[in-house]
């Protein structure tokens, strides 16, 4: 009698294990349906890569502000990092989609020439040109 | 004693960061094309290498990258070009300058100014490793060759 009960909760126990391990996998599995899209996304002390033309970019800031989906706004120091160039200013716009990136701030720029100041930049980096503007004073290593 | 070794310790750090052999300066923009491998300044622009200073209102220098180091091939100024060599000083409206042969031409109302003389022309040829100047006139009929004195030499 006792045996046939403990096979009982046995098997029941199995059963039972089974049945939430199949629910554990199947709603693991189960793709999202839905598209969360969030703007105006604010993060302190970011920092992050993009894949771009001239390489992985690694990108930084001290508040990173989303504007939408393919335009970001470094606000306060920023640096964007890369095999060709370190740029670092202040206040950087980056839009994604056409791989730009401005500031109106002032900039300095390592590559390997030598190191660059300026009063603002435009990156073309899908067309490998950097047009840096105001005064420009560039020490050629 | 401290403070002299403080003033000195700051001396060296700013000569080590405002001393430079080379440099490109300018007023509007500078543009590195790094597809094209070249710099192009625009605007009162003041061009230092180990050789000499330029002024003009628009460079274009075309690099090559060795050794991981990007180093200026040709340098080419444009209108109201000024190149201070040692004691002369060179003017024209356009300039090029290859790094390969230390040559310099100049053409449009050229000018050599140095110490003792003025010479005015049409093309300026500077090769300045053989210590060299071959100036040609507005009409090409005529070539007036400068050799300078052993002394100015490199």
């Amino acid at each position: 009698m006792i045996r046939n009960i403990n096979k009982k909760i046995i098997n029941f126990l199995i059963i039972f294990f089974l049945a939430i391990q199949f629910f554990i996998y199947f709603y693991n599995q189960r793709p999202l349906s839905e598209n969360f899209s969030q703007k105006d996304i604010t993060v302190e002390n970011f920092s992050s890569i993009v894949l771009s033309k001239s390489g992985i970019t690694k990108i930084g800031s001290k508040k990173l502000n989303k504007i939408d989906e393919d335009n970001i706004y470094l606000e306060g120091n920023s640096y964007l990092e890369n095999d060709e160039y370190k740029i670092y200013g202040e206040n950087i716009y980056i839009k994604l989609k056409e791989e730009i990136s401005n500031s109106n701030k002032p900039v300095r720029v390592v590559n390997s020439m030598g190191v660059l100041k300026s009063k603002g930049f435009k990156n073309l980096d899908n067309e490998g040109i950097i047009i840096f503007k105001g005064e420009v004073e560039f020490l050629i290593d | 004693m401290i403070n002299q070794i403080l003033y000195l310790i700051v001396s060296l750090l700013f000569f080590s960061t405002s001393y430079s052999d080379s440099y490109v300066k300018a007023s509007d923009t500078l543009i590195w094309d790094s597809e094209n491998k070249q710099y192009t300044a625009n605007g009162d622009v003041e061009f230092k290498n180990e050789k000499f200073i330029a002024y003009s209102d628009k460079m274009i220098a075309n690099y090559i990258e060795e050794n991981n180091e990007e180093i200026f091939t040709t340098v080419e100024l444009f209108e109201n070009v000024v190149i201070e060599f040692k004691d002369e000083i060179f003017k024209g409206n356009h300039a090029i300058y290859t790094k390969d042969d230390n040559i310099i031409i100049l053409t449009g109302d050229v000018s050599i100014e140095s110490p003792t003389r003025l010479l005015t022309g049409y093309e300026l040829i500077a090769d300045i490793d053989n210590n060299k100047r071959i100036l040609n006139s507005a009409d090409k009929d005529s070539l007036v060759e400068v050799l300078l004195e052993n002394d100015s030499k490199n």
